[in-house]
């Protein structure tokens, strides 16, 4: 995020667009309430389902899945025709306006209608209210990004928030919320193929010179695969892997696949808390710690390194996550630190944004990035008078449908994602007592309409195929889905979403396209092979 | 729901500044649409039309007893038991109505036409026994009035039987076309001297009112007294929010039945005055908020400004000038709290009529959290006659710092129960002569309504009837709602049934009121049960004076203040009970 | 600036209120429906005080200080006040302490020992109001709500779920679930902020209830929710090694991200770290089955794997997916592993998914 958290309450217009936030971040979906209820903000909602932030939203935009540039840029173009630009902002920090203008004329109203399915009024009232109340803020989640245009789709929010001024001021900004506690620490501490620790490019020479003496070894300076790229490649170019946390088997695009990939490993090592899909395929199983019994920091989305401590002390023949790695690299001749503290202090010499944060400063309430000196108090809104690159680029942008879309034979819109009560591939929420309770199994929700036409009661066992898989499971039958469109979650190992999901990526960022592939749904019992 | 009814909930919605205060007036439509009960879907319905969260609707429609979630009968009978009516015999009326219809209040008849309740204080005070049918009263209730009453409803009638309601004007302001037919016309009021102040009002500057308001010191009719035109200079100056202004008809006192009086029989009084108060202190928009009972008054009253707006006394431009003021009639729906002004402007707003902690007061933050100013009734209905003569003419009514006319209700054990409008200073005395002399012997007079301390017969002799006098006598002028009461009362039955109101009443927000009226009701009706101990009698002076002073609003000095005083003149007739 | 209270010079920062100055400097005023996160509500009336040159009592929870003021806390109609208070609280309901999941954390409980009530002098007999049990993870028992409103400001302002909500008048007055539903048929989505506000034993987390721990029997640490990317900060209570329940970690609630707020996942999914099925020592596959091993068997096979494959295929025939799970010193480590150890830049996770 480029702004924080306790900000939404400071912003006159929240615009949220591919964030069912109440759901995936149920907290901060109370702050952006709160913003709403009792703070006077205004609240445009862009979302292909009718997600419980419609009831709180003073404009609902309907889009169909997959048309996010469309939408975003027919926002733009009535902007910047009826002159509610920020245009000294776009003079004085912004560059490539004039391509961006004019790829922008292509998004009419009535194209955006065409594309979207949103009416010009609707269209017009959303970008009136956004670019004339006052500081706006955008949220975007998986929504935006998990498009084979998904890159395309995060430029057109950045490009709405360039033209309206809304970047580098309180109360705005352009805002992915990220979806796992540590995900943002993860790609700030180089867990990416190209970049080094805080984005240091692994091609420039002189932050492979400084990595390299600081761990006294030679290192690469070839960018290295992408995780939805190692995967089809195993067995071919990839020989190992090595998975720590994670469970490809369950949230990876195309299960089958991955399956098949996995098998082909000369050796498949994973470190993990249980024996998930994926630690079952494993040559080696290492077992580490959970998140209740370690000592370390964790980034947030709004760039808070903040500090965890162990509640309990673990039980049985496991090591810490550090440990095993320092354990392994032992046998290599390499030494690690062997305290998280200790890994803290090597990690933010090499680290600008986080040179300036210690254990002691994190202790109360974390320090946000970046943060380059101990006297640094970090920083809560980026881009602050200046953009990292100088001036901000403003991007031109066509529109590209998604790489699969509806027919004869697949004749409804699949997409996946998460529900409240769950998280991720299920390995922690499916072993929560309460959380069973509430919600033990999957489920596809389907619209009443086409329900009735598939002859579909609510709570019958159905089918749902695509061209790569097929699940069985319980139909949740509800208006919060468009006619057409469908959803499942991904949490179910036993009716796992993405046996379904396309493997098509981003050509850029290799995302896969969660949010729309062609599906089709029948009553169990009464499917074709 | 048919169309008319979507038509009416948008049209509700659309008078309001925010849609929240629809709330109420939608839950009493689609009440009225289901034939006196509100079921989840039609709640459902009120919380869409409002945009509040079904929790909070269903807090607000149980908070208010006009609301109901039971089905009533055909005719759902209301039958005032409060204390006037109790001296006037209520009792004996819900016995018969028992007998009639063979059941008991909180019951309905087999066949589904009637259904039995009680209720607290109705305004009817001067013509009690009271029984309210649907949206119509009938008064000077006696066994045989009733067995009429019940043919003509087995007949599918709601009959006409007239009231015989008392009343007198020495003064001739506020009820000086009481006896005048038709007075709610514009045509009657206009023919009988209204409407001369407005045109004057509106050739002055603001300020020159506000100043002439403070000068005459119009002190509060509602009860508190305080002086209207220095509650308007608290408004803040050069705000950038609009400005509302209030009248509070929320009369619900029991022994108060003044402001009734006003507006059913001459409203143009009350919206005349509204106006020249809007137009002084700068508020585009008022409100009279009603107690929901007074249905037909509500009716005149919206009858009354439509007739004003058609004749430019309303609206835009108010008789070609560039003054702006309009008046929306609010219904409530039975909350005597809504009384307080803040429990007032919380029910306005669509919410439970809970008292707000001040400060700030409503003057800073008010209706919609802007500047709010709120009067009574009968304070206002003053307002033309000051414009109009001048303070120095209003001071030559009353006595120094308690000027003016006042309304006083007099109900209980006198021979013509009514309303009288004399002077404030007015002796006590002469007043019970005006309602035609105590019934018996006088034993006790309650004067301000029922929150101020019973004085005895011989507390009560020689009295003034004015502020300063009645607070000298220990006791309040309040409302100016006298209750006589003779030898034949019993005091502690009358606390008993005092607390009773207060505890079914208090809004229970804060500790003191809601438990402390609860338990003090219960040692009462220990008492008179004859189940009591002499400490009981102690414990309630114990919570009493704890009460006080205690809690969030007034209500609980409302009740501790009179209780106590109830106790300590009459303890020899609670020991008695408990022996 | 300087306030006196009970003739005691006292710090006071503009903007705050009397009861917060008095509790910053060790005063005790007890306040039952005053919470931080739901601010003033003036309901419970306990926290009234006199100020000289004032009239009557002051809510000091809703009164800001001035400079120079001079508060009484202690004065003999304060006193009085505060313990018709009690016992009119204590006068309804079932506040049997012995078996209540709130016992040692309850503020009325306090309230009552510190003004030494030991036996309540009044009492209503009233029936005892069925438990609302029907949600997964919060028990209602409203016969030992006090009516502060904590809960229901929480609900509707706090996390603005808006489920719970005062019904009915007077000593009718209670809390209820949307309209009046139990609370596992209404919207609630079990946030428990309701439970982290509640004063008294009327709302409460099964949790714990379960598992026979009373909540000073457990000990909070200070812990990073594992799911979101909101980090919400929470006090993971554990008794003898074990999971009790989660709270939201309140202290400089107003700068942590969440503010003193949790979802139902961080509330009530934390219990996985107790599940009968964790890793308790490294697997090897052998024949085809994943047995036990010792350590040094398992990091064997892995590093001489590592060691063919890297010769024989070069190390860029090596993956490494970190985690979006694990701690940033977890990953930094991992990366340098995959980087400076094998030698490869082929290091992702599942950020994209």
């Amino acid at each position: 995020m480029t702004n924080s958290m306790a900000e939404v309450v400071k912003s006159k217009v929240i615009l949220v667009i591919g964030s069912n936030t109440t759901w995936n971040h149920p907290v901060f979906g109370s702050l952006m309430k709160r913003a709403v209820k009792h703070h006077g903000a205004k609240l445009i909602v862009c979302d292909p389902r009718r997600i419980e932030l419609c009831d709180f939203a003073h404009i609902w935009l309907q889009q169909r899945n997959g048309s996010d540039v469309a939408l975003l840029s027919g926002l733009q173009y009535i902007i910047l025709h009826e002159g509610w630009e920020n245009a000294s902002y776009i003079r004085e920090r912004c560059e490539g306006y004039e391509e961006y203008r004019k790829a922008i004329e292509f998004f009419t109203p009535e194209k955006v209608e065409e594309l979207t399915g949103v009416k010009p009024a609707d269209l017009r009232a959303a970008a009136e209210l956004f670019a004339r109340s006052g500081v706006g803020a955008l949220y975007y989640c998986m929504g935006i990004t998990q498009h084979s245009h998904g890159v395309d789709n995060v430029k057109a929010c950045v490009n709405l928030q360039l033209i309206t001024g809304n970047i580098g001021v309180e109360g705005g900004g352009v805002n992915p919320l990220r979806g796992q506690s540590n995900v943002q620490g993860a790609c700030d501490m180089g867990g990416l193929p190209n970049v080094f620790t805080a984005y240091q490019p692994v091609t420039n020479p002189a932050a492979v010179e400084k990595f390299s003496k600081a761990w006294g070894a030679p290192l690469s300076a070839k960018p290295g695969m992408t995780l939805t790229e190692m995967i089809p490649a195993a067995g071919d170019k990839i020989r190992a892997l090595y998975v720590l946390g994670e469970n490809p088997m369950m949230s990876d695009p195309n299960l089958h696949h991955v399956e098949e990939s996995l098998e082909k490993l000369d050796l498949l090592v994973v470190q993990d808390i249980f024996l998930t899909e994926t630690a079952r395929l494993a040559d080696v199983v290492l077992p580490g710690v959970s998140f209740a019994e370690k000592t370390g920091t964790i980034t947030n989305t709004e760039r808070r390194v903040q500090l965890t401590w162990p509640a309990l002390v673990p039980t049985g023949n496991v090591r810490q996550d550090y440990e095993i790695v320092a354990d392994l690299a032992k046998r290599f001749g390499h030494d690690f630190p062997r305290t998280p503290e200790g890994l803290f202090e090597e990690m933010r010499r090499l680290t600008p944004s986080y040179a300036g944060m210690t254990y002691r400063r994190l202790e109360r309430v974390g320090l946000q990035w970046p943060c380059p000196s101990e006297d640094h108090p970090g920083t809560k809104v980026l881009h602050c008078g200046k953009f990292a690159r100088g001036l901000a680029l403003l991007t031109p942008l066509s529109y590209r449908p998604p790489a699969e879309v509806p027919d004869g034979e697949f004749d409804m819109v699949l997409s996946t994602g998460r529900i409240l009560q769950h998280y991720h591939t299920g390995s922690m929420t499916r072993r929560s007592s309460i959380l069973n309770l509430i919600v033990a199994a999957g489920h596809v929700e389907l619209h009443p309409e086409d329900a009735r036409r598939a002859g579909i009661a609510a709570d019958d066992r159905v089918v749902v195929v695509t061209r790569r898989g097929r699940i069985e499971t319980r139909a949740l039958v509800t208006q919060r889905v468009a006619p057409g469109s469908i959803f499942v979650p991904f949490h179910f190992a036993e009716a796992a979403a993405n046996r379904l999901t396309n493997d098509a990526l981003d050509p850029v960022a290799k995302i896969p396209e969660y949010k729309v592939c062609a599906a089709r749904i029948e009553r169990a019992g009464t499917a074709k092979a | 729901m048919n169309t008319k009814t979507r038509q009416a909930l948008a049209r509700i919605g659309s008078r309001y500044p925010s849609r929240r205060s629809a709330l109420l007036p939608a839950l009493d439509l689609l009440q009225r649409e289901a034939r006196g009960h509100i079921d989840h879907e039609s709640l459902v319905e009120a919380a869409r039309v409002a945009g509040v969260p079904l929790s909070e609707a269903y807090g607000v429609q149980t908070y208010y007893t006009m609301f109901r979630r039971q089905p009533v009968g055909r005719y759902h009978l209301q039958v005032d038991t409060n204390i006037p009516a109790m001296l006037a015999g209520a009792d004996k009326i819900v016995s018969h109505l028992q007998k009639r219809l063979g059941i008991r209040p909180g019951e309905r008849t087999e066949d589904g036409l009637f259904s039995l309740e009680t209720v607290e204080d109705l305004a009817a005070c001067g013509t009690c026994p009271v029984i309210q049918v649907g949206d119509r009263y009938y008064e000077n209730m006696t066994p045989a009035r009733v067995d009429k009453l019940l043919a003509a409803l087995r007949k599918g009638k709601l009959p006409d039987l007239p009231a015989q309601a008392h009343f007198s004007s020495q003064c001739n302001i506020l009820l000086a076309r009481r006896g005048v037919e038709r007075a709610f016309d514009i045509k009657v009021y206009r023919k009988h001297g209204g409407y001369g102040a407005l045109p004057l009002a509106l050739q002055k500057k603001p300020e020159e009112i506000v100043a002439a308001v403070k000068d005459a010191n119009l002190r509060g009719r509602g009860g508190a007294g305080f002086p209207a035109g220095v509650k308007w200079g608290f408004l803040p100056k050069d705000g950038n929010k609009p400005v509302y202004l209030i009248c509070n008809a929320d009369e619900g006192e029991p022994g108060t039945f003044k402001d009734r009086q006003i507006m059913e029989h001459d409203p143009h009084l009350l919206i005349e005055g509204m106006t020249i108060a809007g137009y002084a202190i700068g508020a585009r928009l008022g409100f009279i908020y009603i107690r929901g009972e007074f249905a037909w008054i509500a009716d005149i009253l919206e009858r009354a400004i439509e007739q004003a707006r058609q004749e430019k006394l309303l609206g835009e431009n108010i008789l070609g000038t560039s003054a702006h003021f309009d008046i929306v009639v609010h219904r409530g729906a039975g909350a005597y709290v809504c009384g307080e002004e803040t429990a007032l402007i919380e029910s306005l707003e669509g919410k439970r009529g809970n008292p707000r902690l001040k400060p700030p007061f409503p003057a800073a933050v008010g209706l919609y959290g802007c500047p709010t100013i709120v009067n009574n009734v009968e304070t206002l209905a003053n307002v033309p006659y000051i414009v109009q003569h001048g303070a120095e003419a209003y001071k030559r009514i009353g006595t120094p710092n308690n000027f003016g006319p006042k309304i006083f209700g007099i109900s209980g054990h006198v021979r013509r129960p009514g309303t009288y409008e004399y002077p404030l200073g007015t002796p006590l005395d002469e007043l019970l002569r005006a309602a035609g002399g105590v019934v018996g012997r006088l034993k006790a007079v309650i004067v301000g309504g029922l929150s101020v301390p019973i004085l005895t017969a011989k507390e009560a002799r020689g009295l003034v009837m004015d502020y300063d006098s009645c607070l000298k006598a220990g006791t309040m002028l309040g409302s100016g709602g006298i209750m006589v009461m003779n030898q034949s009362v019993r005091i502690p039955r009358v606390a008993l049934r005092a607390i009773e109101f207060y505890a079914h009443e208090s809004c229970g927000q804060c500790t003191p009121c809601r438990q402390g009226s609860r338990v003090v009701a219960e040692l009462l009706r220990r008492i008179c049960e004859r189940r009591g101990a002499a400490q009981d009698i102690e414990r309630v002076l114990e919570l009493c004076a704890t009460i006080k002073g205690s809690t969030l609003c007034p209500t609980g000095d409302a009740f501790a203040t009179p209780i106590e005083a109830m106790v300590k003149k009459f303890r020899p007739e609670f020991e008695a009970l408990v022996r | 600036m300087k306030i006196t209270i009970d003739g005691r010079s006292v710090d006071a920062q503009p903007g705050q209120t009397v009861l917060d100055a008095a509790r910053a400097a060790g005063i005790w005023i007890p306040a039952l429906c005053y919470h931080p996160k739901t601010g003033k509500a003036g309901r419970c009336r306990a926290c009234v005080v006199e100020v000289e040159g004032q009239r009557g009592l002051k809510e000091s929870c809703a009164l800001p200080v001035r400079e120079g003021m001079v508060v009484r806390t202690d004065t003999p109609r304060i006193h009085s006040v505060r313990r018709m208070i009690v016992e009119l609280l204590l006068s309804e309901g079932h506040h049997n302490c012995i078996s209540c999941q709130a016992n040692g954390i309850c503020e009325l409980q306090d309230m009552a020992y510190h003004l030494g009530i030991d036996r309540p002098g009044l009492r209503i007999d009233s029936h005892p109001t069925p438990l609302d049990d029907s949600s997964p993870g919060i028990l209602r028992e409203s016969d030992k709500c006090i009516h502060c409103g904590r809960c229901v400001a929480a609900c509707q302002n706090g996390v603005v779920n808006q489920v719970l909500a005062f019904a009915h008048r007077g000593s009718h007055a209670r809390v209820v679930c949307d309209d009046d539903v139990p609370m596992g048929q209404s919207s609630c989505v079990q946030c428990g902020e309701c439970v982290q506000v509640c004063p008294v034993g009327a709302l409460t987390l099964k949790q714990p209830r379960e598992r026979k721990i009373r909540p000073y029997e457990a000990r909070p640490t200070k812990v990073t929710c594992p799911y979101c990317g909101v980090g919400c900060q929470i006090d993971l209570y554990t008794k003898d090694n074990r999971y009790a329940y989660a709270m939201a970690h309140e202290q400089d609630w107003q700068e942590q991200p969440n503010q003193g707020m949790l979802c139902v996942k961080g509330r009530f999914g934390l219990d996985f770290v107790d599940a009968p099925d964790r890793l308790r020592h490294p697997l090897v596959r052998k024949n085809g089955e994943l047995v036990e091993a010792s350590w040094d068997e398992a990091l064997d096979r892995v590093a001489a794997g590592f060691k063919e494959i890297k010769e024989k295929h070069g190390p860029d025939a090596i993956g490494f997916l970190t985690s979006a799970k694990v701690t940033n010193e977890e990953n930094y480590a991992f990366s340098r592993f995959a980087r400076a150890v094998i030698g490869t830049n082929n290091i992702d996770h599942c950020a994209r998914l």
